[in-house]
This record gives C-alpha cells, structure tokens and sequence, in this order.
C-alpha cells in the first residue's frame, strides 16, 4: 500500500470512528459514506456489454472506441473533446487517434451514451449541466458535435449534473447528480426524446417524499447510474454525490467532515412503466455503477461500493421480494483501494472491477453472483477508471479520469487509454495512447463504434 | 483486417432471450389459444414478461412528438393518407417487412393480441386503430399485404390496416418521420431476412401525437393495452 492510500485509509478509519459514537444504527451508512467522499470515484458505465439492451450490438470486432475527455488548461486547446482512436486489427492507425472533436469549452466531461438507434452520442458535463449530442453515423470514424442542450437545469426543475444516458426506445433516461437548490446530493431522473426535447423529471424518493417506496432504513434522494429490467418492469438506481462534493478539490474534502458524510448509501428499485419507486435498499459507501446480469433467467444485478470495497448483489428470491446483499471484497477494504467502473461479461460469468487508488483490475468469476471469486488481477497504471470490454470478452480497454479535481497530481496523474486482450485468465497489452503527450486532456467515458452500424 | 464487424439488432437480447429460452414469442401463450372473440388473458404472463401490467391511469405518458403524415397503399391498392387514418382514434402503428422471420412476426403477434382485445371489449372496439405498414414495397405489394390482412384478422369488429408504401421515395420520407431504421441486412447469409431494422411500435393518441414507443423488450400486450387505457381514461378526463 502506497503512503497515499495509507493515509487515505487512516483518515477514513478515523471519520468512522468518529461516527460511531453518534449511534450504533447509523454507523453504517453515515459513516461508511463519510469514508467514502474521500475517494468515490466517478465511473462511467462503459463497454459493448453495459450499455442499454435496446439499442444494436457490436458482437464482433469493433472498429473504433470514442473517448469523452476533460479538457485541461494549458494543454492543447484546453477543451473537453470527444476523441476517436482506430482499433481495427491490421489499420495502418490502428491503437491512434484518428479524430478530436471539441466543444469549445470545459464543462467536467463525464459520462454519455448512445441513443437507441445508435445514431447519436450525448454526453454530459458535470460542471456546466450541458449536455452535448454528437453525430456518429455519418461519419463513425470521425464524430461531429451537431447540437448542444444549454438549459438542463432550468428545463428539469432544478437538477444539476446529467450524468448517465441511457437509451430507452425513442428517448434518453439521464440521471442527475444534484440540484440547483444547494448542490448536495438530493437530484432525479431526466427523459428526452432523442431529438432533444425535454419530457419529464421524477425525483429520487426521500423521506420526506418516499412517493410510496418501502424505505429499508434511509432514503437521501441521491442519484447516480439507473439500469431498467424490462422483462421483471424494474429499474435500478444507484448513489454518489452532490457538486459542491465532486466539483471540490480532493484534498479540501478529505479534510471536511460535513463533506465527507454527504455520500449516497441507497440503491432503489423503481416499478419501471410507472416511474414509481417501489424500495430503497440500504447500500453504504456509495454504490456506483450497476449491471444487469443478461442471462434470461438471471433476476439479479451487480454493484460495488467505492467507499467500503465490496460487491453487492440486488436480486429476486423465489418469491418475488427483492434483496441486497453483500457478496465479496474487493482487494482490502481497509486499503479503500476505491472501486469505480465494474464491467460484467455477457455471459454473466466474469466481472472486472477497477480500483482507482491502487490503479488495478480485478477480476472476478461471477457464475456464483452469491459467493464472487478473484482469478485476476493486474495494475494498469498509477491510476485507473474506466474499463470497456467488447461483447464478445476478448477484448478490454481501459481509462484514467475520475473527476478534474480528484485525479492524482503529479507523476501519478496519467492519463491514458490501454487496449489489452484477454484470454480468459491474462490481459496482454496491445496498445497506449498518452492522453497528455497528446495534448488531449483526461481520458474519462469509453464508447465502442462500428461502420457497419450505419451501412446500407 | 475485419471492415464489417459483426453487429446485431436488439433482437438478442431481452424479451428476444427469454423468447428463445421459452420457446414462444415474447406476446405468445394464452393469447393466442383462443379464438375469435374471445378476449386474451390479461391477467396471465406473457412468456418474457414476469410482472404484473400496470394499473391503467396511474402513470403519464408525455407527448414524444408530432406522428407524421404520409402517403401509403392500403391492401385494396388505394391511397391513403396517415393522419387520415388517424384522425379520432387511438392509433398502434407497426413497421414491419413480411419477409422477415426473427423480430417482424413479434411485432405483428403483439398486434395480433391488441386486435383479439379490441374486438372482446367494446370499450376498446371504438376507439382503437391499428395500423401494420411494410417497409419493404419492392416485395409487400398491396396483394400481399391483403394476405397478410387475411390470415391475421379474426374478424370486423375491430379495425385493423394493412399498408405498404407506393415507392422508396414515401418510404424513405415516413421512416425518417418516425426515426425507423432500415438497413440492407449486412449478413446475406441470415436467414432473418434481407433487411436489418429495428423494430418500433408506436402508441399514438387522437390528436396525432406519439405517447410511447416499444421495441422488442417491450412487446407485452398487457401492457400497450395499459397505455391504450391509460391514454382513453386520461382523454375522457379531459387531460
């Protein structure tokens, strides 16, 4: 363990000492989320097999891999940019940038995703609450920005922080990350139809609102990833934090306890058609992206927790009444090796999980979702975020960026994407592209991209 | 090196999966047990839809957008217009190709399940249009979209219309109203068909705006007849 994930965990073992003395039925969420303001990172749901089931699929090799970057002062244009690198096997470019698009500003780039015909890319700035629509199927191999939504806080009633686009047939569900009113963590979910037209915002339940939802035994009203079940007619929620949390500088928040207790601990499960909240599971330490498991049969979903390193499974018993639990560790949670984007194979048997801090990925054999067990692990780098496998598995790649102002200082601030292969026990490295030797910026939300997609 | 990536439709996954692993369309079972006039069993669960529908009124179903006009042959060869066929009623508009064999016929089975519910419940029986048009005018000319209309209907109480485009020029212009994709099947080899596509149903109210939109995983009868009622109770509630 480096010293400065040492000193990270020492902090976080003090906080939750602290709390403890507050009561003995808070301390696991109070205080674990307090832990976890000092490292949740933000990932980005990421790969072929984690995106949205209701759009098509690149089964084979893909051609492309879009990256949503932050911009940095100084360095090229300063610019948040969608970044095209070529991954087509025997391309003359292959594992190179092949386009940059900017956006003519910074905005906290952060996470997107594809509409349901695939023909558009939206992503979103945590900062700004922009959210950008880029065009790929003109051009797949070189993206273009076709139009921006400036007015997302004001359409929406007052969320802040678009953060996750999924695609429903027709529209996007965006998730917020915060609200206009104090910027804690209190937010909603967002619908557009995929032209851009704003359609409704539903509101994380609470306590003073649980709009009819079961509360296991708190409600924040936080937001973060949302994941539909449409053959069971339910959605996942998760929780991270508010913007006066993610937009502050890391080592300020690690030093304010008030800070550092403002983190999700709830994961809720929504009657999906109604958009009704039916209950809120009690997950301390900021349960952050979640997955669906895709077998037919498979009535359960994955999460890890950046604060307290765990994996949790939400599943349905044989009666109907759904659960979560936690299944496994991730490394040593008293390291808080911090896990961030999780990526689930599409055969339901492998989930790679990276951790931020120690700037690794583990993966772990997921047949048993009860009882999840390490085969792998291997460091990517001094830091690492994202992780995008193609739908066939063999394929991964990964990326640095969590937020502008939590990413490492430094020699240890890299930042980069690595493609691998993966043989089913090994990664081997095929290709880096070093995003500030580029002049690009923070490698941060990966999307896959094929011709064929568009081809007639 | 691979210039075309194997890509796939989502017709894998979802309702599609569950279709497979239940050896039954995902709008199958009950419903189609029955015969003419008698109504599906709502209250039974569709192979690949685990839940129990919806109550009818207790949610929204916002405007998405303007439905969009066009020209179209129906199965007599007679021009007709969209939004004439619209107009007043409660629309279900399904893009499909008779040559296809994976998604296509879900698509119509659902359709089929709406029609066998509207001809059962006169409260529907008024109010509610469906409308099956091709994408493929090259093959479903209007002769065969009046067999298509012939092996599906179960009868006249309910209204059910066939129709196919008069060319790829009102073709072209109505898909890319309703945001349809239609791609040449990049596998020659698949035996699901010549064209790749999505598929769509569209839930459209009287004043011609679309209200819900449904691909593959979410073909469930029970439900689209949920949103049908949803949308009359709201209608008659002056909403």
């Amino acid at each position: 363990m480096d010293s400065s994930i040492r000193s990270l965990a020492d902090l976080i073992r003090r906080r939750m000492a602290g709390a403890g003395r507050l009561a003995t039925t808070v301390i696991p969420a109070g205080v674990l989320l307090a832990a976890a303001s000092v490292l949740s990172p933000v990932p980005v749901r990421a790969d072929e097999t984690c995106m949205s089931p209701f759009m098509p699929k690149i089964t084979g090799q893909e051609d492309y891999v879009y990256v949503w970057t932050l911009g940095v002062e100084g360095l090229g244009d300063g610019f948040d940019k969608l970044v095209t690198v070529d991954v087509r096997p025997g391309s003359p470019t292959y594992g190179q940038v092949i386009s940059s698009v900017s956006v003519g500003g910074r905005n906290e780039a952060h996470h997107g995703g594809f509409t349901d015909d695939r023909r558009y890319f939206w992503a979103s700035g945590l900062d700004t609450s922009r959210i950008f629509i880029f065009d790929i199927h003109t051009d797949p191999g070189k993206p273009r920005l076709e139009r921006t939504i400036d007015d997302f806080v004001q359409a929406t009633g007052g969320v802040v922080g678009p953060h996750g686009a999924y695609a429903l047939p027709g529209r996007m569900l965006m998730s917020g990350l915060s609200n206009v009113k104090d910027e804690g963590g209190r937010t909603a979910l967002v619908e557009y139809t995929n032209d851009g037209k704003f359609l409704a915002t539903h509101w994380m339940p609470t306590a003073e609102d649980p709009r009819g939802a079961q509360i296991e035994q708190v409600a924040d009203g936080y937001g973060y990833d949302q994941r539909v079940l449409p053959r069971k007619n339910v959605m996942l929620t998760s929780s991270f934090t508010g913007k006066a949390n993610y937009m502050m500088d890391f080592g300020k928040l690690v030093q304010d306890p008030e800070a550092m207790k403002r983190f999700g601990q709830t994961v809720v499960l929504w009657n999906f058609h109604e958009r009704q909240p039916r209950k809120v599971f009690h997950v301390p330490g900021a349960p952050l992206e979640i997955r669906w498991a895709w077998g037919p049969d498979h009535n359960y979903a994955f999460t890890t927790t950046a604060l307290t390193s765990k994996i949790w499974l939400i599943h349905e018993d044989a009666g109907g009444e759904w659960h979560a639990d936690p299944v496994a560790d991730i490394g040593n949670p008293a390291d808080i090796p911090l896990p961030v984007d999780i990526s689930l194979s599409a055969d339901d048997k492998t989930l790679f999980v990276d951790t931020f801090m120690d700037g690794k990925v583990r993966v772990f054999d997921v047949a048993d979702p009860h009882a999840p067990k390490q085969i792998h692990e291997q460091k990517i780098g001094a830091q690492v975020n994202m992780v995008s496998q193609s739908w066939d598995g063999k394929r991964v790649y990964f990326t640095t960026s969590l937020l502008a102002n939590w990413d490492k200082k430094g020699a240890d601030d890299e930042q980069f994407i690595k493609g691998y292969d993966w043989d089913g026990r090994e990664l081997h490295h095929r290709f880096t592209i070093d995003f500030k030797e580029r002049q690009l910026g923070r490698a941060h939300i990966m999307r896959l991209g094929a011709d064929s997609l568009y081809t007639n | 090196m691979p210039r075309h990536p194997d890509v796939v439709l989502p017709l894998l996954f979802g309702a599609a999966m569950a279709f497979l692993a239940g050896g039954q369309g995902a709008v199958a079972g009950p419903a189609h047990d029955h015969g003419h006039g008698s109504p599906p069993a709502q209250s039974a669960r569709p192979p690949g839809f685990d839940y129990d529908p919806p109550e009818p009124g207790s949610y929204r179903l916002p405007p998405l957008g303007e439905a969009a006009d066009g020209e179209a042959l129906d199965e007599t060869g007679a021009e007709r217009r969209l939004h004439g066929l619209m107009a007043g009623r409660i629309a279900v508009l399904s893009f499909i190709y008779t040559r296809c064999t994976d998604i296509c016929p879900l698509g119509t089975a659902l359709m089929r399940d709406l029609h066998e519910a509207a001809a059962a419940d006169p409260a529907l029986t008024p109010i509610l249009r469906l409308i099956t048009m091709s994408f493929d005018p090259d093959h479903d000319t209007p002769e065969v979209m009046a067999l298509q209309a012939q092996s599906l209907r179960t009868g006249d109480e309910a209204d059910w219309s066939f129709l196919t485009a008069r060319d790829k020029g009102s073709l072209g212009e109505i898909l890319a109203a309703y945001g349809q994709r239609v791609l040449a099947n990049p596998a020659p080899d698949d035996t699901g068909g010549p064209l790749a596509h999505q598929l769509r149903v569209y839930l459209i109210d009287r004043s011609g705006k679309i209200r819900n939109i449904y691909s593959l995983d979410f073909l469930d009868p029970r439900l689209v007849l949920a949103d049908i009622r949803t949308l009359a109770l709201k209608e008659s509630a002056g909403q």
